[in-house]
């Protein structure tokens, strides 16, 4: 809007610089030839005006004589005198701005003096401008703002004037409170702000500031609240069909801004301030209508406001206030006070003049005049009065009283929660108090006389006064009122706590959570408030985290686990927030640093809860793809976005009674699930809750999930022995272009492209790594040679748009290589998604099907072992540059014979705890001796698919120290009990590389498992952690050994030791599997074993080993 | 002056990364840039035209305000759009966008415009901070970008218009729902009545952005913690 007036001014061309003190000189000329604004000169004047602050901004930077001109010549008179003119809009905004400047850009101290020296600011800031203009308004209050942030213990004194009691800058801010323009109101905040910190060094400041004006604003501001309050509940309440979640999400930030404002102020920690601003948050909001409404019947129409509402604004307020004595003594009233905190104490009177609620009803009144009205009241008493100070506070104190008391219409707030003969006590205490305070302070009641001559001595009387009693008031004022009560009024000395009943009633889950939710909230916040004393949470054996404890709230914990029950029903109508806040709260109840003291019959019912979460889940449980994703999802969700209290507790939508759908937008943790997905997902994440919750309170570790743990896995960058792998080179053409050599290697759940190592030959630094399972493989239409493939970042945010890890085309050297690479990753691909599924399966006690366990089995012992083995199997080999000598044991035996064999024969001897095989040992030798009929069936079969071998975990695993490597026996072991050996994974599987034949038997590596040093703790203790859970795991392990037939197995072990447990699991173990290899169309060599190809491919591979095994040393 | 929409804004970022003279730039043309003298401004208003329509920003700067924490939080829910700045000059500024940026995306509406702005353009030689990192930078985190020089005025005006257009597109796919007004009927009121007089383009209904953003599925898509 200034855009078109610029180069209005025609002097400005003559002049050659207009940043000089001679233009401001023809500026000043400018000014006096123009002492009257008209429509003529406006223009001009605007201009003029404006080109001053340009040059006081230059001068303040450049050249300090403009300064002392402007200053000289009083020009900052002229502005006044235009302003005074009613001059208009335009330049009106035009002064406001160059003020705002000015204020803004000036950065010598003494420059600021200057301008701030001769209360001209101060006229201006009274000066009565149209506030009606939106912009006149935004320029005003930010220029107030601007002067705020000036404010320091110098510039004090330029606004506060300590003998007429003048704050202009401070009063005429306020006014604008509630300002229905947000930026205002926030500007306004600011400036109390800025106010307060500053008349924290500034005693007569604060002396005003407490006793004229923070009765009249803390009464507006908490009335304002409230009233946002009450809008916000009529909202809860007429909301239909979600359709008021914008408004009420606006009401809710609403108030989160009151209570973080309040809290800034609280946070300053001005005692003066603090004890008016506790006193009426308490008095006149908190407990009358929040407090207060959780016990008023629905039918009452003192009920202000919902319950619902009321617990979730509590939660609000001690999330967010954690100032000591406010949040103390209302903790004190919800957790321990009964109704009589509403009930008029007049005998307190006398002892609590000080604080205005103290002895009046508490209750939730409209002021009894506006704020402006007030501070107009005041300055004209001041005027009138100067050399006395009225007591503000009381007066108005006063007059509330007198309108509660008065009762009737007003806006219908007006109602104390007593009777009326109460209320006409509680005036007789208001006035009483009125008066007494007057006697002490000089108070404000205008219909008193005398006793205001005592002026300023009787206020510094007063505030000793106030000091002393301060602590004992607001902390123990409470109880001390509740207890005089109850001995002046009651003979029980049982003590009422109709507050904290209504929370406990409240947890009651059977038709929804809609209260449970808040009241978990609340206790959390509550808990957790830095300023509760521990002492009255302990009283009631509230949770309170980290803290040594003998006992817990049995009423509590039975009604958290009532929820948890009741959360793992298949109808349950908890939702995951709130089971998950429960668990919260029932680990702090019950663990006491690092002991848990949770009765037995409780744990007893928690573990009854998990069993039951866990036969929910079964109900799910499907073979289906998506069902491991979304397992997999659900734990990422979970462990990556644990709840946050705070957060969930500024979400509006909670307020509304809780819905299923998800059309709604209300994230799935705060709302029920709707149809199948969602009910699975949440039967999977109440599973892990209450799992994680059970390990917990029973000292135990986790195990078994994630399925996949990241440190298991081969990384970038990581170095690996590849000697015997099976490695297909390959280019890879990344999306964007790049191109690289690369070998591509399949691991039991990754692929990855690895380059050689230049240090030493064989190895191979990974260049990327990613897992297999969620893997897409296609191929590219116009190149035979080539493949497209994409693997896909798992993502804990499933809103978040899939991010490819990688994305490229992998072209290979042929097309016979490309159909071996497509099946290897198709394949593992398949495989690595099955293992998973079993270790679900296992994790969930369900039988694994058979079809299952030969898919993992591809011959594998390994996952049937009950140990734990390591997810990756380079462990050792890998980042092993400095130590030669360890690697070389470890690997020892694989770099002269191909990993499966040797991998199989090693393992046996040294392990003697593998065995639930026990020709273990022996078998090594004899089983060689067979192989070698098998390998004549593999020189037919010169090409080798994938395979995999896998290698065995078994408990033996620990054992095998001293490079050797460490195998399990067993096959029966393996395909048998995989639910009992979740943790247990297969170790890596290369695949041989198809295009060089006569490699391909070296290049079959199989590096035995090493024995990690990670791995161990998993094998020790998982076999315990798991017989500890599940006996019957045990059990069923057993029995399945024996089905398999020890016998036999035995047998073909001592014959085929190394390929053995391969090629039986292919003979036992017919599958649906094998007709999906076939589908994916091995080019596998000859099936002379079985008709079944897949276990054709086994056989081949096994015997391409076994044909290797011979030049092997190691095998002796 | 009659508008169909008012937009509000705030400028964030360090101290001395140029916020105020940027808003004095883009709101008031008649300061002109010059190399020795420096003015900024905490809050302006200007008009501008998207589309054929009246438009107008009001611009808060928020500087000095961050010891409260009450004041950004507010400050970031009022607004419809934000820039953010920092000193292509001064690397320390370009590393705190992190900071700034998680503290808007938890206290704003979580469809508040953002604009990043690498500031002082100008001052080439003593660039610390490479064009493309910027780029990068608001790449990621779903941003516009732009640098511009409060010194020379230079893509000063795009920047603010750009996140005005990027407003108003808002408004017309519904993102922002004007018909979810709140509590600030009055004072929509008083606009409502006021540009009449003056004005020949057609008087939309006026609506407070910062109060009417709705709680659309995005909302479901801010992360908890």
């Amino acid at each position: 809007m200034f855009g078109r007036s610029r180069s209005w001014v025609g002097g400005q061309g003559k002049t050659k610089n207009i940043h000089s003190l001679d233009h401001l000189k023809y500026m000043y000329h400018v000014l006096t030839k123009n002492t009257t604004v008209t429509d003529h000169n406006r223009n001009l004047l605007v201009e003029t005006i404006r080109s001053i602050t340009e040059i006081l901004i230059w001068g303040d930077q450049n050249d300090s004589s403009v300064f002392d001109f402007f200053l000289e010549k009083n020009m900052f008179a002229f502005f006044l005198n235009i302003l005074r003119q009613k001059s208009g809009r335009y330049v009106c905004v035009q002064l406001l701005q160059t003020l705002n400047i000015m204020f803004e850009n000036i950065s010598h101290e003494t420059s600021l003096y200057y301008l701030l020296s001769n209360n001209h600011v101060n006229s201006i800031i009274v000066h009565k401008f149209d506030f009606s203009d939106e912009e006149i308004m935004a320029y005003y209050i930010s220029f107030l703002k601007t002067l705020s942030l000036k404010l320091n213990t110098h510039t004090v004194h330029f606004f506060y004037n300590e003998h007429t009691n003048d704050f202009a800058l401070y009063t005429e801010a306020i006014k604008f409170f509630n300002h229905p323009e947000s930026m205002v109101r926030i500007a306004v905040r600011t400036i109390t702000l800025n106010v307060y910190k500053v008349s924290l060094d500034n005693q007569h400041m604060l002396h005003y500031i407490r006793d004229k004006t923070a009765v009249p604003y803390f009464s507006n501001l908490v009335w304002f609240i409230g009233s946002h309050v009450i809008e916000l509940d009529k909202c809860v309440q007429t909301d239909e069909e979600h359709r008021n979640r914008g408004k009420l999400s606006d009401l809710v930030a609403e108030h989160l801004d009151h209570l973080h404002y309040l809290n800034d102020i609280l946070i300053i920690n001005c005692e003066f301030l603090n004890d008016v601003l506790t006193d009426h948050l308490l008095n006149r909001l908190f407990l009358p209508l929040y407090v207060y409404s959780l016990v008023i019947p629905e039918t009452s129409e003192e009920r202000k406001i919902n319950p619902q509402v009321s617990l979730y604004l509590l939660s609000q307020v001690f999330l967010i206030i954690h100032y000591h004595p406010m949040v103390n003594a209302l903790a004190e009233v919800i957790l321990n006070g009964d109704l009589s905190v509403f009930t008029p104490q007049t005998d307190i009177l006398s002892t609590h003049k000080n604080t205005a609620g103290a002895g009046a009803v508490r209750c939730f009144t409209k002021p009894s005049e506006s704020l402006e009205r007030s501070l107009e009241l005041s300055r004209q008493r001041g005027r009138k009065r100067t050399q006395k100070r009225p007591n503000y506070k009381n007066l108005g104190e006063e007059e509330d009283d007198e309108r509660a008391g008065g009762g009737g219409g007003g806006g219908g707030a007006e109602e104390g929660w007593d009777d009326d003969s109460s209320r006409g006590v509680e005036r007789e205490g208001g006035r009483e108090k009125g008066k007494g305070t007057e006697g002490v302070g000089g108070g404000g009641d205008r219909s008193s006389k005398g006793s205001r001559a005592s002026g300023e001595t009787a206020e510094e009387i007063e505030m000793v006064v106030m000091e002393k009693c301060k602590v004992s008031e607001l902390t123990e004022q409470n109880i001390t009122d509740e207890e005089k009560t109850a001995a002046a009024t009651r003979t029980h000395t049982q003590r009422s706590r109709p507050f904290l009943d209504m929370v406990y009633s409240a947890l009651d889950c059977t038709t929804d959570d809609y209260h449970a939710l808040f009241v978990l909230c609340l206790l959390y916040a509550v808990s957790h408030s830095k300023g509760i004393n521990r002492g009255l949470l302990e009283r009631l054996q509230l949770p309170v985290p980290d803290q040594e404890k003998s006992c817990y709230s049995l009423v509590l914990v039975e009604r958290l686990i009532r929820v948890i029950s009741q959360a793992s029903q298949p109808d349950g109508k908890v939702r995951l927030a709130t089971l998950e806040l429960c668990c919260l709260l029932l680990k702090q109840s019950v663990l006491s640093g690092s002991q848990c003291i949770i009765k037995d019959v409780h744990l007893a019912c928690l573990e009854g809860g998990r069993e039951e979460s866990l036969h929910l889940l079964r109900r799910f449980y499907k073979g289906e793809e998506i069902f491991l994703d979304m397992f997999e999802d659900e734990y990422r969700s979970m462990t990556s976005k644990p709840l946050n209290v705070e957060y969930l507790m500024m979400d509006a939508s909670v307020l509304l009674p809780p819905t299923g759908t998800p059309l709604t937008g209300i994230d799935f943790v705060k709302r029920l699930p709707c149809g199948d997905v969602e009910k699975t997902r949440r039967a999977i994440r109440v599973f892990f809750m209450l799992r994680a919750l059970s390990l917990q309170l029973q000292g135990e570790a986790e195990t078994q999930l994630p399925l996949t743990r990241s440190e298991d896995l081969i990384k970038t960058d990581d170095v690996l022995d590849l000697n015997n792998s099976d490695l297909i080179a390959c280019m890879v053409v990344s999306k964007d272009g790049g191109q690289a050599q690369r070998f591509l290697a399949v691991d039991v759940y990754q692929m990855s492209l690895v380059e050689p190592e230049t240090k030493r030959l064989g190895w191979g630094v990974v260049k990327f790594a990613g897992l297999l399972q969620d893997m897409q493989v296609s191929g590219v239409e116009d190149d035979s040679r080539a493949l497209n493939i994409i693997i896909h970042k798992p993502s804990a945010n499933p809103h978040a748009k899939p991010l490819p890890l990688l994305q490229a085309n992998f072209i290979f050297a042929d097309h016979i290589r490309c159909i071996i690479a497509k099946q290897r990753l198709a394949k593992g691909r398949i495989q690595a998604r099955r293992m998973k599924m079993q270790r679900i399966a296992a994790l969930l006690d369900l039988p694994v099907q058979p079809s299952a366990s030969e898919v993992l089995g591809f011959g594998q012992t390994s996952n049937a072992s009950p140990s734990g083995l390591p997810f990756r199997f380079y462990e050792q080999s890998r980042r092993s540059p400095n130590d030669p000598t360890a690697n070389r044991a470890v690997f020892a035996s694989v770099d002269k014979v191909p990993g499966f064999a040797v991998a199989h024969c090693v393992s046996h001897s040294p392990s003697p705890l593998s065995s639930p095989s026990p020709p273990s040992s022996g078998s090594g030798s004899t089983g060689r001796c067979d192989s070698v009929t098998a390998s004549t069936v593999s020189a037919q079969s010169p090409t080798d698919d994938a395979f995999l071998e896998h290698t065995p975990p078994s408990s033996s695993v620990g054992d095998g120290e001293g490079g050797d490597v460490t195998l399990v026996s067993s096959a029966p072991v393996a395909a048998l009990a995989p639910s009992l050996t979740p943790a247990s994974q297969p170790t890596i599987s290369l695949l041989t590389d198809n295009s060089a034949e006569t490699l391909s038997v070296e290049s079959l590596t199989l590096l035995p498992p090493s024995d990690s040093p990670h791995l161990h703790p998993c094998t020790s203790h998982t076999p315990a952690t798991l017989s500890l859970q599940r006996p019957d795991a045990v059990i069923a392990e057993e029995e399945e050994e024996d089905e398999e037939g020890e016998g036999d197995r035995k047998e073909e072990e001592l014959q085929e030791e190394d390929g053995s447990p391969e090629e039986e699991t292919v003979r036992e173990e017919t599958t649906d599997e094998a007709a999906k290899e076939v589908e994916e169309g091995d080019e596998d060599a000859p099936v002379e074993v079985n008709s079944d190809q897949q276990a054709t491919e086994y056989v081949t591979e096994d015997t391409d080993v076994h044909s290797d095994t011979p030049d092997s040393p190691e095998l002796d | 002056m009659a508008y169909a929409y008012l937009f509000k804004y705030i400028i964030i970022g360090d101290t001395g990364v140029g916020k105020s003279c940027l808003l004095l730039q883009f709101t008031d043309k008649r300061f002109q840039p010059v190399h020795d003298l420096t003015i900024g401004v905490e809050f302006g208003a200007r008009m501008i035209t998207i589309d054929g329509k009246q438009i107008k920003l009001q611009i808060w700067d928020t500087a000095g305000q961050e010891s409260f924490r009450s004041i950004t939080r507010s400050y970031y829910r009022g607004a419809a759009g934000a820039l953010l700045v920092y000193d292509i000059t001064r690397r320390d500024t370009f590393n705190h966008l992190t900071t700034w940026l998680e503290d808007a995306r938890q206290h704003s509406n979580s469809n508040m415009v953002i604009m990043l702005i690498g500031n002082k353009s100008d001052l080439e030689s003593r660039r610390e901070v490479k064009k493309e990192e910027g780029e990068a930078f608001a790449r990621e985190h779903g941003l516009i970008f732009m640098e511009t020089s409060a010194k020379t005025a230079s893509n000063v005006e795009e920047a603010f218009i750009n996140t005005a257009k990027e407003i108003y597109e808002k408004i017309q796919e519904g993102v922002f729902d004007i018909n979810n007004e709140v509590r600030h009927t009055s004072l929509c009121f008083s606009f409502l009545l006021k540009p009449l007089h003056s004005s020949s383009v057609p008087v939309f209904p006026l609506f407070l952005l910062s109060v009417v953003f709705q709680q659309c599925v995005w909302f479901a898509t801010l992360p908890l913690s």
